[in-house]
């Protein structure tokens, strides 16, 4: 650990305002997220502590029958705004992590795979990424998530819904971490510490997960970042397309996509905080993520 | 002293890291004589290399010629370097492709690089470069030929002849020969020696190599952990050098005799000191046999125009 | 017989372009020999170096040497063994190998940069299961470590906390870690100054001493292989030419190509 304070890295990183600030705004997301049930004062996914004489009260204002005054107002159907931002807010990360990290470990293998063992095995995945590629990753979660909820028996489907969502965004995600992981791969491999490795007769998986992984790991963190953005909004996007979270729990993008019903009829408030969340959350990340890459990587230095 | 091309004088250069200020270069001095050829020799990171960056104002920060002075013809040039680099004084990298664009032929270089440093015509600018390549060794036939077309050897031809095409009074070659076989170093070195010989050109030859400065250069400097160790006639020092680092680097060369072997080689324990954990006192006084209280608190000078040791200093007192 | 025995070693690089684009242009297969019909021996205990130029063929012999590639014709015996016998057992091989290792060019990329240079010490002893138990391993590396002249507190530091010459000592610490006979070193010091090159150098002439190691010497530079070698092979262009004691190649060369190299060498004396 102290190594870690002492390090360019953490030095660098105490003066970059940019890096600092979205850390912290990142930090603060996920904290709260993480103890919404603490900090929210209602639980928005308890169907029975809903009082729909609340609904559509603004901000800050007392309710015209009830009397309740709620931070960020509520939804059409009394649910407390706040709250079911922070519930929001912990889904939209969750699956955001776990699509990120599915992305990750699928992307990582498949990349020092194509590039350790190469010939006709890279070419295979690489051209499947290649094609991947053609399509916008949007595209593609939206058809894997409906080929996997047509697969799913109905009574599974609703259980299912956040866990499809997470395969489906996973796998659209995948290709920039096995290009990069590729490359860099075909670019240790020709070390002699491989040759090394090899003379005392490790095999290739010896080779590639204890010798080539933790030389290939530093670009896969920045990418991991930007793909977490990426995912949070691919979640958010698909969940207002009505294909993700449900709306009885709701995620940021359900909040969004409800809110948007009453955008018009002057209900500001339900679009407009999710929507601000989400904003903040994967500006945050996106930021973080682009100063992680041009730190890690001297040559755009 | 109106002999001296160039003359530096107690350059420093540093480099302001979070951990403090790092002195690449501490207090060095020295001169080129016109037409001489003068070594800089030293292992890496003694800033043998660095010193040819300060002549030319090419050290990129955070580091910075810090203090001291640079002359060259009788005038400062170390505010701006810009006037003479590539005109008055050419620089020869290790790396051919640093100094010749792939995506042109080698030929519109060369002309480029004659058009910009003298007033004459086109036409004479592509006279002068067949000829420039003709006198290293290249056919003038091949000045419309791409870099890559050329084995490593040849391209560093075209670099000399790159360099020498403005007529600087004195050329920078940092490592010409060290990423060439033997074979080509040898003709490479041969002909940077003749062409400045006709010419008049000095050369500061930077290399880690002993032979090469044994059979190239007329005088050389040693440098250590940033400051000049010993300097004096090639001949000279390696048959009699001063300073204890000069006696292990001559010593430590291996040579082609058939009588090294079983002989075990001379070695200097110990490695150079890093520029942030610089010992007080003389920076070799670790590694130093001849170690005396001195040399472990006080910083010697050159001494008696040949090396910056307090032995010397014994010696001159005991005269 | 010899302890290493080279026999018609060949090696050919299929340079050509697709079979698709070959039948299209109707060109012919481009095979480049990079060794070509190598024959030499080594006694144990004794170096024999191989000095040749870029694109001489020497590395490629050090990798099949080592049996990091293979020979296109041709065979390696070490000790009686056939090194790319097909019909070697996988134990066999294993056990082959250990005997046989390398000391690498660079002092940069042949130590894992993300290992502890305990770990990779300690990897040979390891794979080829040498020595049972954490702490006899860590004993194992402590010694290798102080063999080479180095402290046994180095082996938790990583390897960009040493210099260059430092960090081709772990090199060879880890090559002695599975108690080879044989150790094929490919420019061990080509990257090293002069003061360090010297030591370690030494350090390599100490152990053959002390360890009856058999070198094959893989070098460039004909200075560094007047204080290494016993006898001298002198490759162009992926042929011996010549091959000679030192005594004997600095007195009396045979060749044009040796008498050339000779020259060409810059040399620190004066005469």
């Amino acid at each position: 650990m102290n190594r870690f304070l002492d390090s360019d890295f953490f030095h660098d990183f105490l003066r970059a305002p940019v890096a600092l600030i979205s850390f912290c705004v990142v930090l603060i997301l996920i904290l709260s997220a993480v103890f919404a049930q603490f900090i929210a004062p209602t639980n928005p996914f308890d169907p029975a502590s809903l009082e729909l004489m609340n609904g559509f009260t603004p901000p800050l204002e007392a309710n015209m029958f009830t009397g309740e005054v709620f931070l960020l107002g509520t939804d059409d159907q009394g649910r407390d705004l706040f709250s079911a931002i922070l519930y929001g807010l912990r889904i939209s990360l969750f699956v955001g992590l776990m699509a990120v990290t599915l992305a990750m470990v699928l992307g990582v293998m498949l990349g020092l795979i194509a590039g350790y063992v190469g010939g006709w095995l890279d070419n295979l995945i690489m051209r499947l990424a290649d094609i991947q590629m053609t399509f916008p990753s949007i595209l593609i979660a939206m058809l894997i998530f409906g080929v996997a909820r047509g697969l799913l028996p109905p009574e599974l489907r609703y259980e299912m819904a956040i866990t499809v969502l997470i395969i489906s965004i996973g796998l659209s995600e995948w290709v920039p971490f096995a290009r990069t992981v590729r490359g860099s791969t075909m670019v240790e491999k020709e070390k002699e510490y491989i040759a090394a490795a090899r003379l005392i007769g490790l095999n290739r998986w010896q080779i590639m997960i204890r010798h080539i992984l933790p030389n290939v790991l530093g670009p896969v963190l920045v990418i991991a970042t930007i793909t977490f953005a990426l995912a949070i909004i691919a979640e958010a996007t698909l969940s207002f397309l009505g294909v993700g979270a449900p709306r009885t729990e709701p995620s940021l993008g359900t909040l969004i996509r409800v809110g948007q019903d009453y955008l018009f009829s002057g209900e500001w408030w339900i679009l407009l905080f999710p929507a601000l969340t989400l904003l903040a959350l994967a500006l945050a990340v996106n930021l973080l993520g682009d100063w992680l890459r041009d730190t890690l990587n001297p040559r755009l230095k | 002293m109106s002999e001296n091309l160039l003359e530096i004088k107690n350059i420093d250069v540093t480099f302001k890291t979070r951990h403090g200020i790092l002195k690449a270069i501490d207090n060095l001095s020295l001169s080129v004589n016109k037409g001489e050829i003068l070594g800089l020799v030293g292992e890496s990171g003694a800033g043998k290399s660095m010193t040819g960056a300060a002549i030319l104002g090419l050290i990129d920060p955070p580091g910075r010629l810090s203090s001291g002075q640079i002359w060259y013809k009788g005038q400062r040039i170390d505010q701006a370097p810009e006037t003479i680099r590539g005109h008055e004084i050419s620089m020869i990298f290790q790396d051919p492709l640093v100094s010749l664009n792939p995506l042109r032929r080698i030929g519109d270089q060369l002309v480029e690089t004659i058009l910009t440093h003298m007033p004459i015509t086109k036409y004479e600018a592509i006279e002068r470069a067949r000829k420039g390549l003709e006198e290293v060794g290249i056919d003038p036939e091949r000045i419309n030929a791409y870099p890559h077309t050329f084995s490593g050897g040849m391209r560093q031809r075209v670099v000399i002849a790159l360099a020498l095409a403005p007529e600087p009074a004195l050329i920078i070659a940092d490592e010409p020969t060290t990423a060439l076989d033997v074979s080509v170093q040898a003709q490479i070195l041969d002909l940077l020696k003749r062409l400045c010989r006709e010419r008049g050109t000095s050369i500061i030859l930077v290399t880690h190599d002993m032979g090469v400065i044994a059979e190239t250069t007329d005088r050389v400097g040693v440098l250590y952990a940033g400051r000049l160790a010993e300097i004096g006639d090639t001949r000279d020092i390696l048959t009699n050098p001063k300073h204890p680092y000069t006696k292990g680097l001559v010593a430590s060369t291996p040579r082609i005799d058939a009588s090294s072997f079983d002989k075990t080689l001379y070695q200097i324990s110990g490695s150079m000191p890093k520029l942030d954990a610089m010992p007080c006192g003389c920076a070799f006084h670790p590694r130093c046999e001849f170690v005396l209280d001195k040399c472990r608190s006080d910083i010697p000078s050159i001494i008696a125009n040949r090396a910056a040791c307090w032995l010397l200093d014994k010696e001159e007192s005991l005269l | 017989m010899s302890f290493v025995v080279a026999k018609n070693l060949t090696r050919n690089y299929d340079l050509s372009d697709p079979l698709i684009v070959r039948a299209l242009t109707m060109r012919p297969k481009r095979i480049l020999t990079a060794v070509d019909d190598v024959n030499f021996s080594i006694e144990k205990g004794t170096t024999y170096a191989l000095v040749g130029e870029s694109g001489s063929g020497k590395s490629t012999i050090a990798k099949m040497a080592v049996g990091l590639l293979k020979p296109s014709v041709g065979t390696l015996i070490v000790d009686g063994k056939n090194l790319n016998d097909p019909a070697l057992a996988r134990e066999d091989q294993l056990a082959l190998r250990r005997r046989i290792q390398m000391v690498f060019q660079s002092p940069y990329a042949s130590l894992n940069p993300r290992w502890r240079v305990g770990d990779i010490i300690a990897e040979p002893i390891k794979a080829f299961c040498l020595i049972d138990g954490i702490k006899a391993q860590s004993m194992r590396v402590s010694e290798l470590l102080e063999q080479v002249g180095l402290a046994p507190s180095d082996a938790t530091k990583y390897p960009h906390e040493f210099s260059g010459g430092q960090r081709q000592r772990i090199s060879i610490a880890r090559a002695l870690s599975s108690q080879p006979e044989v150790i094929v070193c490919d420019e061990p010091t080509s990257a090293l100054d002069v003061s360090v090159q010297a030591q370690v150098l030494n350090l390599l002439k100490a152990l053959q001493k002390e360890y009856a190691l058999t070198y094959l010497f893989i070098t460039h530079d004909l200075a560094v292989v007047s204080t290494m070698a016993n006898k001298i092979g002198v490759l162009n262009k992926g042929r011996l030419v010549e091959e000679q004691s030192p005594a004997g190649l600095f007195s009396r060369p045979q060749q044009d190509y040796t008498k050339m190299l000779l020259n060409a060498a810059p040399s620190i004396n004066f005469d």
